[in-house]
């Protein structure tokens, strides 16, 4: 039972992006969270549901952002920016490697809230490819449906950040030279 | 010559707007699209829209029981002296500092009143299709009326009456007290 | 000078407890203590509603001892928020409303881990409570 979106009407789509509360934000991922929880018994398994979770909210977020954007070129910035405005550092070329890309993020948005929780929730953020520990999702799963598939891995750097480690297919890299 | 509930209507307008001006904010689009998440989900594990409808509520009760604290808290609220006055503090700084829209209030009486939104974050590009159109999409909204009104002593039913979901031109939400309810202190070692 | 900070709910629980200056007791002790403090303010409470003079209402803000003071901080959600100082202390409502705007209501209600009506043990909460304190103490001197 799949929920369909309405064609926005240009408009809409051109109309400057409304914002509501973080707290607002924060209040009903909580809920999410709780609710997850009652239907799940391992930390494992509520990572997996967070992350599934992610996948529907990232496809829908890319189908926007190209519709905003109007091309299906690299979305990846774009996307990331306004979804997540501010929130997302940096996107940077991992040294000595053509294929992987790091996103910096210094207070992930979805783990503002949550203190001491044995699972990190930004796993809701990415977009589902498994085996990923916490934090795959929203963003594997965008960058695939945008031609570029991908693998995406998180890790916590010295400084306490969450690093989102993007390892982008070979066949990304071929198509990219192909196409300089 | 404005009347003195003309002038608190204003003076609340102006406190939501300044409170939802002061705090941090996210896009409305990833508040949509996080909702539009959940409610496929309970559609998913519950497989039917009533039950799905009465989880939704549930939800927003479990919401409005902890958000009422952020409302007192940062728009430093005095105590309400009329149930049509504390319809005008949730539709003019409630809604408007969380989800940054404007609510209006109508029919309102000492034991009811209607909330109209012709803005709705939460269905921002969301279509009902067939065999979803009885979901009450926005029923979320009321579980956090009842959640929030009930910390303060105040037991209502919300009920959604309209929804631009279902095709109507606002989405209008009707709170009907039940019962005010009085502190009680039980010591249980007698 | 800080004696002791409780957080109470509507129903008497004890959410939060923290002491720098009082005897040391037994744990049956001190939740005696507890229930006491609660069941002193309730009761406080409705007699300052019953004594109050005709046309104002008002709440109770903070009673005082030969040695100490107790200032007392109540939300319409029903949470209570008592401190007990020094003499010397001035009126700190405010800074117990600031305790809970932006401790409590900031790391509590948005948690899904802490559960409403039990004890807090969430860290963040305790250690922003901590600091908070410590700036208190250095300020009052």
């Amino acid at each position: 039972m799949l929920k369909l979106r309405r064609p926005p009407c240009f408009s809409q789509l051109c109309a400057a992006q409304r914002v509501v509360s973080q707290s607002a934000f924060a209040f009903l991922f909580s809920e999410m969270i709780q609710y997850s929880q009652t239907r799940v018994n391992t930390a494992d398994e509520l990572i997996a549901k967070l992350e599934d979770a992610g996948v529907g909210v990232g496809r829908r977020a890319l189908e926007l952002a190209c519709w905003r954007e109007r091309s299906s070129k690299r979305e990846t910035r774009a996307l990331w920016k306004s979804l997540f405005g501010a929130h997302a550092d940096s996107l940077q070329k991992v040294q000595d490697s053509d294929d992987e890309f790091m996103i910096v993020e210094k207070e992930p948005l979805v783990n503002a809230f949550i203190s001491s929780a044995p699972v990190n929730c930004a796993a809701f953020v990415a977009g589902g490819r498994t085996p990923s520990p916490p934090e795959s999702g929203r963003l594997g799963r965008r960058l695939a449906a945008a031609q570029f598939p991908a693998e995406v891995s998180a890790h916590d750097n010295e400084e306490g950040a969450t690093v989102l480690l993007i390892k982008f297919a070979p066949e990304v890299l071929e198509r990219e030279k192909r196409q300089a | 010559m404005a009347s003195e509930a003309e002038r608190k209507k204003v003076a609340l307008r102006r406190l939501g707007d300044a409170t939802f001006s002061k705090v941090d904010k996210v896009s409305a689009e990833l508040f949509s699209l996080t909702y539009g998440a959940v409610v496929t989900q309970l559609l998913k594990d519950y497989e039917d829209v009533a039950a799905a409808n009465v989880q939704l509520e549930k939800m927003g009760y479990n919401m409005g029981v902890r958000m009422v604290d952020e409302l007192l808290a940062k728009a430093s609220l005095a105590q309400c002296a009329s149930f049509s006055e504390t319809a005008e503090v949730v539709a003019k700084v409630g809604f408007k500092m969380f989800l940054g829209v404007n609510v209006e209030v109508a029919a309102a009486t000492s034991s009811e009143f209607r909330l109209l939104l012709s803005e709705n974050p939460l269905a921002e590009f969301v279509e009902l299709p067939e065999e979803c159109s009885k979901l009450e999409y926005s029923g979320l909204l009321c579980g956090v009326l009842r959640g929030a009104l009930e910390m303060v002593q105040m037991r209502v039913e919300c009920s959604l009456l309209r929804d631009t979901l279902w095709g109507d031109e606002v989405t209008e939400i009707r709170v009907l007290l039940k019962e005010r309810l009085v502190e009680e202190f039980v010591d249980d070692d007698e | 000078m800080l004696h002791s900070f409780h957080i109470f709910n509507r129903k008497g629980d004890l959410l939060f407890y923290k002491e720098w200056a009082r005897a040391p007791r037994s744990a049956k002790a001190m939740a005696d203590d507890h229930k006491l403090m609660f069941g002193f303010l309730f009761s406080l409470k409705q007699l300052v509603n019953k004594m109050a003079p005709r046309g104002s209402g008002g709440g109770l803000h903070a009673c005082s001892t030969s040695t100490y003071k107790l200032h007392y901080f109540e939300t319409a959600s029903g949470l209570r928020f008592v401190l007990c100082t020094g003499l010397a202390a001035g009126d700190l409502r405010e800074t117990l409303r600031r305790l809970y705007a932006d401790i409590y209501v900031e790391t509590l209600t948005k948690n899904p881990l802490h559960r409403l009506d039990e004890p807090i043990t969430c860290k963040s909460f305790e250690q922003a409570v901590d600091a908070f304190f410590a700036s208190l103490q250095q300020g009052q001197g």
